[in-house]
């Protein structure tokens, strides 16, 4: 039994499995099975950021969503003739850019690494193969980004200040 | 919206592409066995990566698929290598029957049409002899192309080498390419080696499943209808139906031919061009449909073209890579437009209904 055991571990690929670990403690990936899960670790391309290194420019057209799993990424939204004002810090765990994987719009903000950061692309063009290949994998994705989207606009249409604001 | 710093480099992009295409076309001789390699290693990728995403090593998966390959070779052979031996030896010894068969045939036709044609009959004899002498002469130097191929033979040990490095380095290789990218065009880089991949994966893969269904079902049924040969007609109809339509003429003008010079009746050459008609058929309803869906479509006019300028240009490599390569000038094409309309603005749609407030 230990044999076959360290037979399996000797065919297992270690840094696959702890990737594949860390999309299912992820909100987004929580849903999928193990096997969609190694699907979509395929898919996934990573890549590691210096500090300081622009990830993507406001304006820019989103292509992917960026999965963070180390270091610090800060959304900062330019203001005219002003400093640019700080929208978010991301902490590994957090995603962004999602809009991309629904349209190819401008992004809003520009994604800049503070510090030394890995993260994980999840492409548009990916997902939809999966979304043929997979349809679980998709629709559990598709799902839970419409959830959080009607979370984030119930949040907008009540808050009256962001409502007036925007208005105004 | 955008500004003229954030657009993606089209123009040095251009200009590293074209510069890289002159390079490659000074040196494609040379370049040969690691470019059918790499396309070997491209086909074969999504089976390794089909067990990857089960969690297993990829270095482990290449080595053992390596090892199932040969073994599955050595069986494959141990089980054919009579009927091989034994067809080509039937083909040796028949190869000036075909030939004095088909030129009887010829200049029997030629008497008849010069006899109801409305010309002098010196003129229409002249005519007809020069133009099937031509034709024969070609059908003579056949063996004589076919050997020139031999060389390539070398290739057969040399691409699946080389196709294993590919094989267990090759997704390294683009990790290591993305990394060095500037960061700002990594989103577009890949967006664009995903687009040509979902393209051309699905199109090479779809040609190449529909080729070994055509020569499996045709040497299969070939062989239950006794022709001769059948090895030779299956493999060529296979190879020939990466353009449309001539994999089944092919197969339907040889092995009706065959047919009707082992049988010597019009019903059993039918029988044969009946068959490869079948095949044509099953393959338009069943396969085409779920090859297309995903992949770049071709007209079979640039098909054509693709494989002469291939050919003429570079060569039996070029005929290879015709193709592939006019799946990425297209998926390159529409790519670029869709930059250049999403950068522009000129794709920019609001979802219907967008006007409705939230309830």
């Amino acid at each position: 039994m230990s044999a076959l055991k360290s037979f399996k571990r000797w065919f297992l690929d270690p840094q696959f499995s702890r990737k594949k670990q860390f999309l299912r403690s992820l909100d987004i990936f929580k849903d999928l099975r193990d096997r969609d899960l190694g699907h979509l670790v395929a898919a996934l391309h990573s890549r590691s950021y210096r500090e300081g290194e622009v990830i993507f420019v406001e304006g820019d057209i989103g292509r992917a969503l960026f999965v963070l799993e180390s270091g610090e990424v800060v959304l900062t939204r330019s203001v005219a003739g002003k400093e640019p004002v700080v929208l978010y810090r991301l902490k590994p765990g957090d995603f962004f850019g999602e809009m991309a994987l629904l349209e190819s719009l401008p992004r809003s903000a520009t994604a800049t690494a503070t510090e030394k950061t890995r993260l994980h692309l999840l492409y548009k063009s990916k997902l939809d193969a999966l979304l043929h290949a997979e349809p679980r994998i998709g629709v559990s994705i598709m799902s839970h980004l419409a959830r959080m989207l009607s979370a984030r606009l119930r949040r907008l249409s009540a808050d009256p200040k962001l409502l007036s604001s925007k208005n105004d | 919206m955008t500004d003229e710093r954030h657009a993606f480099p089209f123009l040095t992009a251009f200009v590293v592409t074209g510069v890289g295409l002159y390079a490659f076309y000074r040196v494609h001789e040379a370049l040969t066995p690691f470019l059918l390699a790499a396309a070997f290693a491209y086909v074969l990728n999504p089976v390794v990566s089909y067990f990857e995403a089960r969690g297993l090593r990829r270095s482990h998966l290449v080595v053992a698929g390596y090892a199932l390959a040969l073994a599955l070779s050595l069986v494959a052979y141990a089980g054919l290598k009579s009927m091989i031996l034994s067809e080509t030896e039937l083909f040796q010894s028949r190869a000036p029957g075909y030939l004095s068969q088909v030129q009887k045939l010829v200049y029997a036709q030629q008497v008849q049409l010069a006899k109801k044609l409305p010309l002098p009959p010196k003129i229409t004899e002249h005519a007809l002899e020069s133009a099937l002498s031509g034709a024969l002469h070609a059908l003579q130097e056949l063996p004589a192309h076919f050997f020139a191929l031999l060389p390539l033979l070398a290739h057969a040990l040399l691409v699946p080498f080389i196709g294993f490095f590919f094989l267990l380095d090759a997704p390294d290789g683009v990790t290591a390419a993305i990394q060095i990218l500037p960061s700002r065009y990594v989103e577009q880089a890949i967006h664009l080696l995903s687009e040509i991949d979902s393209a051309l994966g699905n199109y090479l893969r779809g040609i190449l499943i529909v080729a070994a269904a055509i020569t499996l079902i045709s040497f299969v049924s070939l062989v239950i209808m006794g022709i001769d040969n059948a090895i030779v007609i299956a493999v060529l109809s296979g190879a020939s139906s990466f353009v449309p339509y001539l994999g089944a003429i092919v197969g339907a003008l040889v092995g009706g031919g065959m047919a009707f010079y082992q049988f010597g009746t019009l019903s059993a050459a039918m029988k044969v061009v009946a068959l490869f008609v079948g095949i044509r058929l099953a393959d338009e309803i069943f396969l085409q449909p779920v090859i297309a869906k995903h992949s770049v479509h071709l007209h079979p006019m640039v098909f054509l073209l693709a494989l002469v300028l291939g050919g003429e240009m570079f060569g039996f490599i070029g005929l290879v890579f015709a193709i592939p390569a006019a799946c990425i000038l297209k998926a390159l094409v529409s790519v670029a437009w869709s930059w250049y309309s999403s950068e522009r603005g000129l794709a920019l749609n609001l979802a219907d209904g967008a006007g409705v407030p939230y309830t």
